[in-house]
């Protein structure tokens, strides 16, 4: 403890100026400095959209997996290893070569893939390899900061002030938009997958020009059949056995209980047939080579206009690569097909178009027509602009956790709670003083100061206040006189020995300490469990507690001991306390 | 380093204590032992079975669902929203009145599962929009304002509820180890019997009431443990420093101890009570989350003042008498 009396106060009354420094931009609205932190409100308060989104990174291991595939594929040839097969294998994660140059292979991928591919076994003509854990790991972390872009580019366009998007281990992101009331409207956007893709149509099977094109048909009824399984959710009156899968599962289901069959590196996709109303009441199949694509990353820019039937389409812009590269890809079309071939544009895996492609095509952009008219199709089309322009999503997202607050209900809760801090405060302040009388306004002083100390450091620190927080102040309130309880009842107690009031006052302060200080390390220890594991409003609580304790300890044990010290040295106070002294010791 | 520190102590405080320390309250704690002993045991058999048999009322942070809260700026009955929500088909939905007026109401329905999250997410999406929209047409006359919409995936559901067990069980270990560290080992696993105790009622109280319990409750629960500790901590300080000093030189450890607990008892019930007071003012005063909040201290409060005062000291007291009775044996 500083034995001088006067530096004790030069540094409590430092320490006031610093805090009423830091907490004035709460009250005062014209505060000189500008920029000046002020306390957070947690989303609970504010009102506002709290949505925790799962990314499914696997989905992008395995796609990941199957570019790796075709790449090896050419790669050994122009090294000239000697391989029969590359495929995948373990749920598409594994990849498998089948060679007989089992050692060459195994080289070659120790030396051109040394930190990306491990190799799992090397057996009966086959090298078995995976991405290694370090690789997937950081391939994960890259998605989940792609998504995290992608979605802060999506939410920018949406105008919300101050978002916060942030990612939750390796696979989560916390999305928190503040005073959001249109919930489902930003869900949509941030959910929207808007994968852009132009595909170069597989000749053989094309719907119309194609000879093979009813074989394709009867694959895909075979393998309903053989599944039990159609596109969309109602059943088929027909056969009512038979379930009914969203678009997006239904093709994946399709594509891999037809890889058999398909050319390699092709893929079946549909495009609304164009006398239905909706994908399941007609479709046109396509088979599409996936392995010449171009995908959305290839665009500039993307607007809704309109055709001449005043129909909104959505029109995009390439880029200078992405102009190259669908030059290079309709002049690969044209050539193989002698001008009689097809690209189709798809989104979402859903074909859009597939226009004919005569010759390569220099150009600087292209468009989607959606074929339909009214304010439903505009804002189809807006939606489909928006996220093509912030760029598509890396991986599915789905939403875990979804937390909507309305501004009233905040603003009604917040409210309360000062009113309960309040009420609670005063309570506490007549309690003490009528019951420790002079002391009593010693400790109301630190309880007061206390409270000024907690908002401060919670201002300076950027906290977020939340409901819990505020049940956290309110709590340390009443729990933060515990010190000078502890201190008063150990003067007294000291008094009451017979010994004289400085050594009282002395011996009360020094022996109380360790039992203060015990106290408050465990109620600290809990609150760091609390921000280990708690949820966001949890952390809150356990921030402002922590606070209220480091306060509580600097209020209760350094502050009072300075008043009561200034008191008796300076003021002359001669009894601090209602206790008869020395006499009513005797009692031994 | 706390050993030298004592030292200190008692060498200072042997000059200022003359005339020994019997002034002030001296109640006779340790002789009723037993019987709080055997109430103590009671209400923890009842809690457990009261767990068990009725099982907690979790809240969709734990159990998964989707709650929506509706504001009407007029009353309306709870028969009518209860037929609103069974006409968009959700038999199972619990509609719950709150706040004055019949004008606040709690929509809670069950998790969804579809065979796929992203399906489960459509299904949850398409219910929020349902309901939402359903409540501002159907009560359109009545002012409808949807107040906060809560939804928590089954997955998110099963981890918050092993974090929150997780969260406790460190709590506790964390707790052991300081003051097996900075006491004397006796009187750790008295402290986390007493924390075990505090908590299992209070689980006890919400099984029997059926309150919900969510993250904010374990939150609470996390909060007891800390300030029950408090009491206990209080308690064995001085029953350390009590035992180190010169002037009980030669007293029982059982006297040793009572007269500990009477050293702090005003203080233990002093902070109870401002604490109390908080609590009070948050119950009455504030509303929704920071109520069900206080709901839960009040309780751990309580029980947690009892707890130390008389189960903590009587089991540090149980464990030094094993202790004595192995020491000749060994």
């Amino acid at each position: 403890m500083i034995e001088s009396l006067r530096t004790r106060w030069i540094i409590i009354i430092a320490v006031i100026g610093l805090a009423l420094f830091w907490v004035g931009p709460n009250f005062i609205d014209s505060w000189p400095m500008k920029n000046a932190n002020k306390v957070n409100y947690g989303l609970d308060i504010q009102g506002g959209l709290h949505l925790v989104l799962g990314v499914d990174s696997n989905e992008v291991v395995i796609e990941k997996t199957a570019r790796m595939i075709r790449g090896l594929s050419s790669e050994f040839k122009s090294d000239n290893i000697d391989f029969t097969d590359v495929k995948a294998q373990a749920g598409n994660r594994e990849v498998v070569v089948v060679t007989s140059q089992t050692d060459k292979v195994k080289d070659f991928i120790n030396r051109r893939y040394p930190a990306t591919l491990q190799i799992l076994s090397t057996s009966n003509g086959e090298v078995v390899a995976r991405f290694a854990d370090t690789e997937i790991q950081r391939y994960k972390e890259q998605i989940v900061e792609q998504s995290i872009e992608v979605i802060r580019n999506r939410i920018d366009e949406f105008g919300v002030s101050e978002p916060s998007i942030t990612a939750q281990g390796d696979n989560r992101i916390v999305v928190q938009l503040p005073g959001i009331e249109d919930s489902a409207r930003a869900k949509e956007l941030i959910n929207k997958t808007a994968k852009l893709n132009f595909r170069p149509v597989v000749q053989e099977f094309h719907p119309f020009a194609g000879q093979r094109s009813q074989e394709l048909v009867g694959w895909i009824t075979d393998a309903e059949k053989a599944g039990n399984y159609h596109l969309g959710l109602k059943a088929t009156v027909a056969n009512t056995e038979s379930k009914g899968l969203q678009y997006s599962e239904y093709i994946k289901k399709l594509n891999a209980d037809l890889a058999s069959k398909l050319p390699r590196n092709t893929r079946v996709s549909f495009e609304k047939s164009q006398n239905a109303k909706t994908i399941e009441a007609g479709k046109t199949a396509y088979l599409l080579d996936v392995d010449n694509d171009l995908s959305g990353g290839a665009l500039d820019d993307a607007r809704v206009n309109y055709d001449e039937f005043r129909n909104p389409v959505v029109s995009f812009q390439f880029n200078l690569d992405g102009r190259r590269k669908f030059a290079e890809m309709t002049g690969g079309i044209a050539e193989k097909e002698n001008g009689q071939g097809y690209m189709a544009i798809v989104l979402d895996e859903v074909v859009q178009s597939a226009p004919t492609v005569q010759n390569e095509i220099n150009s600087d952009g292209a468009q989607i027509t959606l074929g339909s008219k009214g304010p439903e199709a505009e804002e189809e089309a807006k939606l489909i602009a928006t996220t093509l322009r912030a760029g598509a999503l890396p991986a599915a997202l789905t939403q875990l956790e979804e937390r909507t607050v309305g501004p009233s209900l905040g603003a009604d809760s917040i409210r309360k709670g000062k009113m309960a801090g309040l009420v609670g405060g005063i309570l506490v302040l007549i309690f003490m003083l009528l019951y420790y009388k002079k002391l009593g306004v010693i400790a109301n002083i630190a309880l007061s100061l206390n409270i000024l100390f907690i908002l401060a450091l919670l201002t300076s620190l950027g906290a977020t206040l939340t409901l819990p927080g505020v049940a956290g102040i309110v709590l340390t309130i009443g729990m933060a006189v515990d010190a000078n309880v502890i201190i008063f009842e150990r003067i007294k107690e000291e008094l009451r020995k017979g010994v004289g009031m400085k050594t009282a006052i002395k011996d009360g302060f020094d022996h109380a300490f360790s039992a203060i200080m015990d106290a408050n390390i465990t109620t600290v220890a809990v609150c760091i469990v609390l921000m280990y594991f708690g949820t966001g409003p949890i952390r809150g609580f356990a921030v402002t507690l922590i606070c209220g304790v480091i306060t509580s300890m600097f209020t209760s044990i350094f502050v009072s001991r300075a008043i009561i010290d200034l008191l008796i040295e300076k003021f002359g106070m001669k009894s601090i306390h209602t206790v008869k002294l020395a006499s009513s010791a005797r009692g031994n | 380093m706390s050993k030298n520190k004592n030292d200190k102590y008692s060498a200072k405080t042997t000059a200022a204590k003359t005339s020994g320390n019997k002034e002030g309250i001296n109640i006779d704690f340790l002789s009723k032992a037993n019987i709080f002993a055997g109430v103590s045991i009671l209400l923890v058999l009842v809690s457990l079975v009261l767990i068990f048999s009725k099982g907690l009322n979790y809240g969709i942070d734990f159990a998964g669902g989707t709650e929506v809260q509706v504001l009407f700026d007029k009353s309306v009955s709870t028969d009518d929203v209860r037929s609103f929500t069974k006409n968009l088909g959700y038999d199972s939905a619990s509609v719950q009145s709150f706040g004055e007026g019949n004008q606040e109401y709690l929509i809670r329905m069950e998790s969804i599962q579809a065979a796929t999250d992203k399906e489960t997410n459509k299904l949850i999406n398409a219910l929020i929009a349902k309901i939402t929209t359903g409540l501002k047409a159907t009560f359109a006359t009545s002012g409808p304002e949807i107040r906060r919409v809560d939804s928590v995936g089954p997955q998110v559901g099963d981890e918050l509820k092993t974090n929150g067990l997780l969260a406790i069980f460190y709590s506790l270990v964390l707790i052991l180890i300081y003051i097996g560290l900075r006491f004397d080992y006796k009187f750790a696993p008295a402290a986390v019997f007493c924390l075990f105790h505090d908590t299992i009622i209070t689980l006890g109280i919400y099984a029997l009431l059926q309150k919900e319990v969510n993250v904010q409750t374990l939150a609470a629960i996390l909060t007891i443990i800390g300030y029950s500790l408090n009491d206990t901590i209080v308690t064995f300080d001085r029953i350390r420093e009590n035992s180190g000093s010169i002037l009980f030189r030669g007293w029982a450890f059982d006297d040793l101890v009572n007269r500990s607990l009477n050293d702090v008892l005003t203080r233990t019930i002093l902070t109870s009570l401002t604490t109390l007071i908080a609590v009070a003012a948050m119950y009455f005063i504030a509303g929704g989350v920071i109520k069900d909040f206080a709901f839960t201290l009040a309780i751990g409060v309580i029980v947690g003042t009892y707890s130390s005062i008389y189960i903590a000291s009587p089991l540090v007291i149980l464990i030094d008498r094993w202790e004595a009775s192995k020491a000749p044996a060994a």
